[in-house]
């Protein structure tokens, strides 16, 4: 019964957790209001647009029910634009991702994806979310007549991703143990690709790197510090 | 903070309850895949959802002898997400097995250390672990380990200096997303400082090592989980 899985997402999971990204639809039939558990779906009628859960999505398109409106970002302008970006004006660090929407208040659980609504048709065009990979792949297997130039949307999100994979091997030289390092705008998929990788380095280097440490707490050890002092120490170093 | 008690604060929000369930049970599970600990039992949010889960089924099965194409593919569609909240629920709980499987005595001593609002386990969980542990050890006892002088009998020994009580790397490293503001994050060891802002991802190792165990895996403050984001607040 326990799962066999290492810990992580595999792409398979990571590819349900995009499924649940809101897009926009133009239904094509209608459809009554349904009560799912993951909240009441409001009723269809066309042409009216609405934003559904990809997985529904998909769903309605593999049945001729609906056209899906692929997000802005999605289209071939804002995609070359963003690989110029990547491969000229910032060739080491990734696109920023996409703006997040205020603050909420301190009592309401923040929200990240795959619940922002990054993908819909009125997202914003100049940033990847952070399932870009994923959910361009699926819509262009699913939907490729509701692009206009599918080709081209392909050819130029096979180069994002190979510009950005070498972004993230580049990456490797700065792992060391201790510490951590920040990878804004990276992709779901990108991080389940290298996650096994990094992780394993890093955790690789800390054991080596644990002898070292563990001197260096004993000198200090002999130096006077008592090791509640040094339990103070961390706590004034943390606030 | 847990994530029950956010829940339940938010109750004027417009969101319905069951998208910021979906929501939480999201999170719940991408926390306990990548997460190397064990994190506590979501109680509340599981009842809702299990509860939700039965009555949809029911609500299936009544349906399905119906022969109207219109309402044929309205239980499509409720079956799909059925099956979507169903895996959810599963993998869930299957990871969180694995890890009682890995290391029992660990996590059986966390769980009677845990406070009784925020258990670590849920009570199902607690009877799979100490009946399993329990038919282990007679089996051991009877097979090898009586023929053992006493004192090497135990099985969950930590004199000598060395635990026989196997635990998981706490200081493993993780992907981190964080959703609020943290502030400075230091490194113990190190003159390294971070800012962690709201949106950023981060891969993160060796914060604090050495106060293990005032840290916590605070589940509300990152989609991956944070190690120590708690004190930093």
């Amino acid at each position: 019964m326990a799962l066999p899985l290492p810990p992580g997402l595999t792409p398979p999971e990571i590819a349900f957790i995009c499924e649940m990204e809101l897009v926009t639809i133009i239904p094509r039939q209608r459809l009554e209001g349904l009560e799912l558990l993951g909240g009441p779906l409001k009723p269809l009628n066309p042409p009216q647009r609405a934003s559904l859960p990809l997985w529904l999505a998909l769903l309605l398109k593999r049945q001729r029910r609906a056209n899906i409106i692929p997000p802005p970002w999605l289209s071939p302008d804002s995609l070359a634009a963003i690989l110029q970006f990547e491969t000229e004006s910032s060739p080491d660090a990734f696109s920023p991702p996409p703006r997040l929407p205020p603050p909420p208040s301190s009592t309401t659980i923040p929200l990240s994806s795959p619940f922002l609504p990054s993908s819909t048709a009125d997202a914003p065009a100049d940033a990847l979310p952070y399932h870009w990979l994923e959910l361009g792949s699926m819509l262009l297997e699913a939907a490729p007549d509701d692009f206009d130039d599918a080709d081209e949307v392909r050819k130029l999100l096979r180069g994002l991703r190979e510009a950005r994979m070498a972004k993230l091997r580049q990456g490797v030289e700065v792992l060391d143990a201790g510490g951590g390092f920040k990878m804004n705008g990276v992709g779901g998929m990108e991080l389940g690709e290298a996650r096994s990788f990094i992780t394993g380095v890093v955790d690789g280097l800390r054991k080596i790197g644990k002898s070292r440490e563990e001197a260096r707490r004993e000198r200090e050890r002999e130096n006077g510090y008592s090791p509640s002092q040094n339990y103070e120490d961390d706590e004034m170093d943390m606030r | 903070m847990d994530i029950d008690d956010l829940l339940a604060e938010v109750a004027v929000d417009t969101t319905p309850q069951e998208t910021r369930d979906l929501q939480a049970l999201t999170r719940a599970w991408v926390a306990e895949r990548v997460a190397p600990e064990m994190l506590a039992w979501p109680g509340s949010l599981m009842e809702r959802v299990l509860e939700r889960v039965r009555r949809q089924i029911e609500l299936v099965e009544d349906q399905t002898g119906s022969m109207d194409p219109k309402t044929n593919f309205k239980l499509i569609v409720i079956q799909t997400e059925l099956e979507r909240f169903k895996f959810l629920v599963r993998s869930f709980l299957r990871s969180r097995l694995r890890k009682i499987d890995a290391h029992p005595l660990h996590i059986l001593a966390l769980h009677t250390d845990a406070d009784e609002m925020h258990p670590l386990l849920s009570p199902a969980e607690h009877q799979y672990l100490t009946s399993h542990q329990t038919l282990l050890s007679t089996h051991y006892a009877s097979s090898f380990l009586s023929q053992f002088p006493s004192s090497l009998q135990r099985l969950d020994d930590t004199t000598g200096g060395i635990s026989m009580v196997d635990k998981p790397d706490e200081d493993a490293a993780v992907f981190v997303r964080v959703l609020r503001d943290v502030g400075e994050v230091a490194v113990e060891g190190t003159e390294k400082r971070f800012e962690m802002k709201r949106g950023d991802v981060w891969k993160m190792y060796d914060i604090t090592p050495g106060v293990a165990g005032s840290d916590r895996w605070a589940r509300d403050e990152g989609q991956n989980a944070v190690h120590s984001g708690e004190r930093t607040k």
